[in-house]
């Protein structure tokens, strides 16, 4: 509004200039015609011509009278001559009679007087005695010329009467011109007078406008819940509004004209607001001022100290700088603000437990549950009635399926504790599918379900991913797949392709099941989501599965969808970003459960009987040697007096557990100091794994233990025996396993340390200065450290020269010392 | 300046009073052809009570002249005369006015303020010649048209009287 004022009175100032310029303009033009019009007739350059050519006629009657007269005077007739005469000479010459000479009869008339007078002159200039004698004859030449001489009068008359008129136009018109420059000049008059009227409209109205605005802002001011104050350049307080009244507890009256600092700035804070005040006096450098909210502490009346948010700005006014404060009491958002905080914190602490709880839950229930499945697997190789074996199938369905409940539920926890490590290694995607396929195909069968794969696009076998990840997913999302279809079809297809960022792996699963309803499909993956609950109870499931398969998916930074219509069968697709690889050595290949194991010396420590009797019974049933033990320390006996293939080593026992009883084995110069040592728990808790390895175990085997993966481990373990003396510098699978529950910073940390030790070690060693049991000592160490980060071809060596020094076979130490610095550096390599 | 010349003509003029008796002897008896006659409330006479001035007597005064164009003649004429401010100064007349008559006994009444330094005249020569009755002679009252605009109104041009022969000072 301000804007179009402004263009308004810029434009009525440009009118009435325009206008005044007008007007002055009009007066010039007026003033010099008024001038001009008295110009012409103050300077009349006509004397009395009228009068002139009357007195013509008048003068010729007085000379012609002269000639009549008896006797006749001479001399007056003379001097009556000469008057004539000069009047006609005037009359010829005079400027005055130019425009009438004009007139063409005017002219001629006059011509013939003059020659009247030519014919004249002689006559009178003669002597007085010739012209006596000649009197009739200049009477009879002023006869002739008498009418001429009326005509001169006359026509001078018309002439004059014409230039009369003319004149009187003339001034008519001048009249008109002045009649309508005035009326101009009124009428410009009469705009700039509506003009100023206006002009005055809008400016009371402007000044009605003001007031008002001040009205309403001072109405805003007063019923702003925020606090206003006001100060000067100096500081002192020139408003205080009601609401800062309230905040502040004092009275506006008491406040006006005092510091503000004084007023509502706290005792500590006032000297950095003195000194701000001052800094924007003398170089006006503002830090506060006009930088938006910015939360301070304030001092009530009664000295209470509370949160205020403020914004300051300052405006120019004609008495200098004023600062407009807002200020907002905030010690109830404040207040708020740490409640939530410690409602947060607490909400926190509450899921923490609730994780711990489920993660020593899933403990204690897995503990029992290894028992109960284990002695059902054996209760197979004993004699069964029909019915008993279908009792046994149902009881082992119902208890692997509770298991996978707990096991769930686990993987949920550990999950949301951020617990769970992604690893990256080449691995066999066709050997790894096809092992999902063989292990659900008995189950298809029994459904009537046919069972297959294959590649969509060329066949890409070797990636790099995290394989055992991806076999949960795969493995749930096939088993699901094969759970709900009966007499179908379950087809999984693999591809891999590259996109812009990448290679990426795509897995469909197409089943001809009953499909999925609409409203079920958007949530299938969320948690404790369950279908139909009937069909559910036929086909059980907590509905953590697909929940815990996203979670995985999206730990790989990957996609999982399901495309489905009822009725129609649902096919399951996962997305996730790969690398092809190349195939190499060190690759990971999943166990593959067939292959026949040489029967190997086994000790078991385990103290509760029952699942000691159950791995018992699997190992004997495989054709290995068993030996038992109850506690770690009876184990620990053992190790000292026989060197065993493999010691599968319980967690918790009485007496002495499995760690401590590790680590003396390790520490030990007993037969099976460097045996193979497997953990055998329940407890899955990726730092407790890392603090297994540490104590020097191999691997960990978790409970409840089932034939099949006591036999893969079996394997691994015959192909390690098997295998060529020949070193691999890493046991690529065991370190990865290390990195993984040590987690990236602990494994960083430790390797630091081991090439550190080592180091020293080989310093040690290369010196020979210590006896042979030092130096056997010091290799065994040195060999457990390398052992735990499967450097194989360190450890063996290691090993070897704690044979060497322990034999005395002084001989084979230099060599086998000498490879130690090439090793170590190959090692460390390795493991970065 | 007008004003410094007037206090100087009044001057002047207190010094002619005084010596009136001295002048009027200094203008005899006209031995030519009367050119003007001068009566009415003058200090200044010759034959009775009238002031009668031939040639001789009107080129004895102190003569002035000036050039102009009039609206009688054509083109710029030099003239010379008596100024009137001179001749009212000789005849003692310092106001009222004074009645100028023609030969053809055409009259018109000049005011003495009329009289003064840088205006008109009574001419007795036009262009260094005598001016003859047929030439408006023998003498003329101009003005210096040319001069000042308010030489040229019509009172200006009504007074520039021809074939003049008298002129009679009345209060």
């Amino acid at each position: 509004m301000p804007d179009t004022a402004d263009q308004r009175a810029a434009a009525g100032r440009t009118f009435a200039v325009l206008a005044g310029l007008l007007v002055i303009g009009a007066i010039l033009f007026l003033a010099f015609n008024v001038s001009r019009e008295i110009r012409l007739l103050g300077s009349a350059n006509s004397d009395n011509v009228q009068w002139s050519l009357a007195q013509t006629e008048v003068e010729f009657l007085e000379y012609r009278r002269h000639l009549d007269a008896d006797p006749v005077n001479l001399s007056a007739l003379r001097r009556n001559f000469d008057v004539f005469y000069s009047r006609m000479d005037t009359i010829s010459q005079a400027s005055v009679f130019e425009t009438t000479r004009a007139d063409v009869g005017f002219s001629d008339t006059l011509r013939d007087i003059q020659l009247f007078l030519t014919a004249s002159v002689p006559i009178i200039d003669a002597d007085d005695a010739d012209l006596r004698l000649l009197l009739p004859e200049l009477a009879a030449l002023a006869d002739g010329i008498r009418p001429s001489v009326r005509d001169l009068a006359t026509a001078g008359l018309d002439i004059f009467a014409r230039e009369s008129d003319v004149r009187r136009e003339a001034v008519a018109r001048t009249m008109s011109q002045l009649a309508f420059a005035l009326s101009l000049l009124i009428g410009t008059l009469g705009l700039a007078i509506f003009y100023l009227y206006r002009l005055i409209a809008i400016v009371s109205r402007r000044e009605t406008q003001q007031k008002q605005t001040a009205v309403r802002l001072n109405t805003v001011i007063g019923t702003s819940l925020d606090g206003v104050i006001v100060s000067d350049a100096r500081g002192r307080i020139i408003e205080f509004s009601p609401a800062a009244e309230v905040i502040f507890g004092h009275s506006r009256h008491d406040v006006i004209g005092r510091d503000i600092g004084q007023v509502i700035v706290p005792p500590h804070l006032r000297g950095a607001h003195d000194a701000g005040m001052e800094r924007m006096r003398t170089t006006g450098e503002k830090h506060v001022v006009g930088k938006g909210r910015l939360k301070l502490e304030a001092q009530r009346a009664n000295g209470e100290l509370f949160p205020v948010e403020l914004a300051i700005q300052s405006a120019t006014t004609d008495t200098g700088e004023i600062y407009i404060a807002f200020l907002r009491d905030i010690s109830a958002r404040v207040a708020a603000e740490a409640e939530l905080v410690a409602a947060r914190d607490r909400a926190l602490a509450g899921e923490k437990l609730k994780t711990e709880f489920l993660a020593t839950m899933s403990h204690e229930i897995r503990t029992p549950l290894n028992g109960i499945l284990g002695n059902m697997d054996l209760l197979h190789n004993t004699t069964l009635t029909p019915d008993q074996a279908r009792y046994l199938r149902h009881m082992e369905t119902s208890g692997r399926l509770l298991l996978t409940h707990v096991s769930d539920v686990l993987d949920i926890t550990r999950y949301d504790a951020g617990k769970l490590n992604i690893q990256r290694v080449a691995m066999n995607l066709g050997d790894l599918v096809q092992d999902i396929i063989d292990s659900q195909s008995s189950m298809a069968a029994q459904n009537g379900t046919a069972l297959d794969w294959g590649w969509d696009g060329p066949p890409q076998v070797w990636v790099e991913s995290d394989p055992d990840r991806l076999q949960h997913v795969l493995m749930n999302l096939v088993g699901n797949a094969v759970k709900f279809t009966r007499q179908g079809k379950v087809s999984l297809t693999v591809s891999v392709r590259a996109d812009g960022q990448g290679d990426r792996l795509r897995v469909e699963i197409a089943d001809t099941g009953p499909g999925l309803a609409a409203d079920l499909k958007d949530r299938v993956f969320d948690d404790f989501v369950t279908g139909n609950t009937a069909y559910d109870r036929d086909v059980g499931g907590t509905g953590l599965g697909l929940a815990i398969a996203k979670r995985f998916v999206t730990a790989l930074d990957g996609q999982i969808g399901v495309n489905s219509e009822p009725g129609q069968g649902c096919t399951f697709w996962i997305d996730i970003p790969i690398k092809r690889v190349t195939r190499h050595a060190d690759a990971v290949e999943t166990v593959r459960s067939s292959g026949k194991i040489a029967p190997l010396d086994i000790l078991v420590v385990e103290d509760n009987e029952i699942n000691r009797i159950v791995v018992r019974d699997m190992l004997q049933a495989a054709g290995h040697r068993v030996t038992e033990a109850h506690d770690g320390q009876q184990g620990m006996i053992k190790a000292q007096s026989h060197a065993y293939d493999l010691i599968l080593m319980d967690i918790s026992m009485p007496v002495m557990d499995g760690r401590t009883a590790t680590r003396l084995i390790r520490a030990g110069q007993g037969a099976s100091a460097n045996t193979r040592i497997l953990a055998l728990t329940a407890n899955v808790l990726q730092d407790e794994r890392a603090a297994f390895l540490e104590d020097g175990m191999d691997g960990i085997l978790t409970k409840p233990l089932t034939q099949a993966a006591l036999h893969a481990a079996l394997a691994k373990e015959d192909r390690a025996q098997t295998a060529p003396r020949a070193f691999d510098v890493i046991d690529s699978q065991h370190n990865r396993e290390t990195r993984d529950v040590l987690g990236v910073d602990t494994y960083d940390m430790m390797r630091s340390r081991f090439d550190a030790d080592m180091g020293a070690l080989i310093a040690e060693l290369t010196d020979g200065a210590g006896d042979p049991a030092a130096m056997a000592a010091a290799a065994h160490k040195g060999a457990g450290s390398a052992a735990v980060f499967g450097a194989v071809a360190l450890r063996e060596t290691l090993k070897q020269i704690e044979t060497a020094a322990k034999s005395g076979d002084t001989d084979a130490l230099p060599g086998l010392i000498a490879a130690l610095p090439d090793l170590h550096r190959d090692t460390i390599a390795a493991l970065a | 300046m007008i004003k410094f010349l007037r206090t100087i003509a009044g001057a002047s003029a207190i010094l002619i009073l005084s010596a009136t008796p001295l002048l009027a002897q200094d203008i005899p008896a006209p031995q030519g052809d009367v050119l003007l006659t001068i009566t009415g409330n003058i200090q200044m006479t010759n034959v009775d009570d009238q002031l009668q001035l031939d040639r001789d007597a009107l080129m004895a005064l102190d003569a002035t002249t000036f050039e102009t164009s009039t609206i009688w003649t054509e083109g710029v004429h030099s003239f010379q005369g008596v100024s009137l401010a001179t001749l009212m100064e000789a005849l003692g007349v310092t106001e009222g006015t004074i009645i100028a008559t023609a030969i053809n006994d055409y009259a018109v009444e000049i005011p003495v303020s009329d009289a003064v330094e840088g205006g008109g005249m009574v001419a007795y020569l036009m262009d260094d010649a005598e001016m003859r009755v047929r030439d408006k002679g023998p003498l003329w009252v101009v003005y210096p048209y040319d001069s000042d605009p308010a030489y040229r109104t019509e009172v200006i041009y009504s007074r520039s009287i021809w074939q003049l022969d008298r002129l009679e000072a009345v209060n």
